[in-house]
């Protein structure tokens, strides 16, 4: 009598741990499901909290800031000044973490992706891999996360993640507030849900970069779409009517003809056709 | 005493139950995880059983098969012909299917992400039971709404069947330009399953429906797995050299200069500017 109640407790204690092990599994990640977008009023510049150029006040060093001036001159007079995304170039890493259209998170045990309507997911590796070393540097970089239960609750509140591995050229916006072109940035963000709003998720980033003085450190915020869940493909190449030629950049006009963008700004070199248009 | 030993053995029995179950549901999916590629020396044609071109036999109708010669032609004379994606436009569907550059597969029970690395296109194939929307926006890619099948009755999926409709253009099926319809009313058929000798081999029979053929033309792409997979970046538009001003397509020489793709092509018509080239 005795071992048969012992076996029936054993065997219903493995039971018990191995349901409970299992929701636990299933349970222990956030749930970051559904369309993440930038909250009302929140434009597309670095800072949310700050207007778009000058007034983002970025720690940038005099050789940067002189850059940064040139490009927003460039711009006012109708060029484009630092700003690269005009090739349809993808923005990279930090900028395609401003949301500029709506993402998505699918999170994995080992693996998060961000989804995005315009560029190539982003891989978040959390399998406790380090930085490869014979990795292609990548607009986008490589990324390492860690997940971390602050309040101890047996759940996952918290994405640290590290990117690293760059190429260019990169900027934090689109007035060109440029990152340095050694391309040795690192970006350290800390993702999590506002705890008093389900609905909100934090990102708090931060850049390391040759051209700052300092880390720069912000906080994005997206929020999560309530109603009818809709993705659209944002295919930038499609009708682009940005043209760059060697160092000079044109427009098309609506009826197909090439156009200046700059007062005064000369044509094109035709050297190489050998005939003359009628 | 027996009473309550009958009713312990029966939560036992109950708790048993339902491990089974979640685990069931776990592992009723297919394990679809790491990089899929073309087979080696498969290329980027339609049919990767036929050589590109006139050889892969389209079933066109007589109109889209003067389209299709008008394509080839073109290309011998320096032009893109019908193939659209020489400006970075998205293949889109059927034409993503053939993985120019690996692709990886998440399965989630209520949607199939499949994520391509070619024109960073990302498919969602959704497996929730929803029907048609009636105001999604038309895509390169489409709307997929996909089901998963037990063929073989051992209570795990085997087969992912996917419709997809809702496409935009242009598309065409592959490089060489072999037109789908203008009307865009392409529906395109799949069945995704692991080859049951090799399980490390992936088989999507595609059936395109198009206005463009005299009747449904099915091929059967493969795709071999990777399990321990370098990802890439892919961003068509850093350095592409091909400029469309108007309907003429260009070159951008290596020198920064434009230059013709055809033999005796005149330069772009230059109207818009004031001054001209010194």
């Amino acid at each position: 009598m005795l071992n048969r109640n012992i076996i029936i407790a054993a065997v219903a204690a493995l039971a018990l741990a191995t349901v409970t092990a299992q929701a636990q599994d299933a349970s222990k990640y956030p749930d970051w499901s559904g369309q993440w977008k930038r909250p009302p009023g929140a434009g597309i510049q670095w800072d949310q909290t700050k207007r778009p150029g000058r007034d983002q006040n970025p720690p940038l060093t005099p050789e940067y800031q002189t850059i940064f001036e040139a490009s927003l001159a460039d711009q006012a007079k109708g060029g484009q000044g630092e700003n690269s995304r005009v090739t349809c170039s993808t923005n990279g890493m930090p900028r395609v973490m401003t949301v500029i259209r709506p993402i998505e998170f699918v999170i994995q045990p080992k693996l998060t992706y961000v989804i995005f309507e315009s560029y190539m997911p982003r891989r978040i590796y959390t399998d406790g891999r380090s930085f490869p070393t014979d990795q292609e540097p990548a607009m986008i970089g490589y990324s390492i996360g860690n997940w971390r239960d602050l309040d101890g609750d047996g759940r996952y509140d918290l994405l640290e993640v590290e990117t690293r591995n760059f190429k260019g050229p990169r900027n934090l916006e689109a007035t060109g507030i440029p990152l340095h072109r050694d391309n040795q940035t690192v970006v350290k963000e800390r993702i999590q849900l506002d705890k008093t709003a389900k609905d909100t998720l934090l990102n708090e980033i931060t850049v390391i970069d040759n051209a700052f003085t300092r880390p720069w450190t912000i906080t994005k915020k997206y929020i999560r779409e309530q109603g009818k869940v809709i993705w659209n493909e944002d295919e930038c190449g499609e009708n682009n009517n940005h043209v760059v030629i060697g160092k000079d950049n044109y427009f098309l006009s609506a009826d197909g003809y090439l156009m200046p963008t700059r007062k005064g700004q000369q044509p094109p070199d035709t050297r190489y056709f050998n005939q003359t248009r009628n | 005493m027996l009473l309550q030993r009958s009713l312990i053995a029966s939560v036992l029995a109950a708790l048993i139950g339902v491990a089974t179950a979640a685990a069931a549901d776990d592992s009723k999916y297919p394990e679809w995880r790491g990089q899929w590629r073309r087979p080696p020396g498969v290329g980027i044609q339609w049919d990767p059983t036929k050589p590109l071109g006139p050889a892969q036999q389209a079933p066109l109708t007589p109109e889209y098969q003067k389209v299709f010669e008008a394509s080839i032609a073109d290309q011998r004379a320096g032009g893109q012909g019908g193939d659209p994606t020489f400006t970075c436009i998205p293949p889109g569907m059927p034409r993503a299917m053939t993985v120019v550059f690996p692709m990886d597969i998440i399965i989630l029970p209520e949607a199939t992400y499949i994520i391509i690395e070619y024109s960073n296109q990302v498919r969602r194939i959704y497996t929730d039971g929803r029907d048609w929307p009636k105001e999604a926006e038309p895509s390169f890619l489409g709307y997929s709404i996909g089901k998963w099948v037990d063929e073989d009755g051992d209570g795990k999926y085997d087969v992912l069947e996917v419709e997809t409709r809702g496409m935009k253009g242009p598309r065409s099926f592959d490089a060489s330009g072999l037109p789908v319809h203008t009307d865009n009313a392409t529906v395109v058929k799949e069945r995704i399953y692991l080859d049951k000798a090799n399980r490390d081999l992936l088989i999507d029979n595609v059936t395109t429906i198009d206005n463009a053929l005299t009747r449904p033309w099915t091929v059967t792409k493969k795709y071999v797995r990777d399990r321990n997979p370098i990802w890439f970046e892919y961003n068509c538009t850093e350095n592409n050299r091909h400029v469309q001003i108007g309907k003429d397509n260009y070159y951008v020489s290596a020198d920064g200069f434009l230059m013709p793709v055809r033999k005796d092509q005149a330069p772009p018509d230059l109207k818009y500017f004031k001054q001209g080239q010194n």
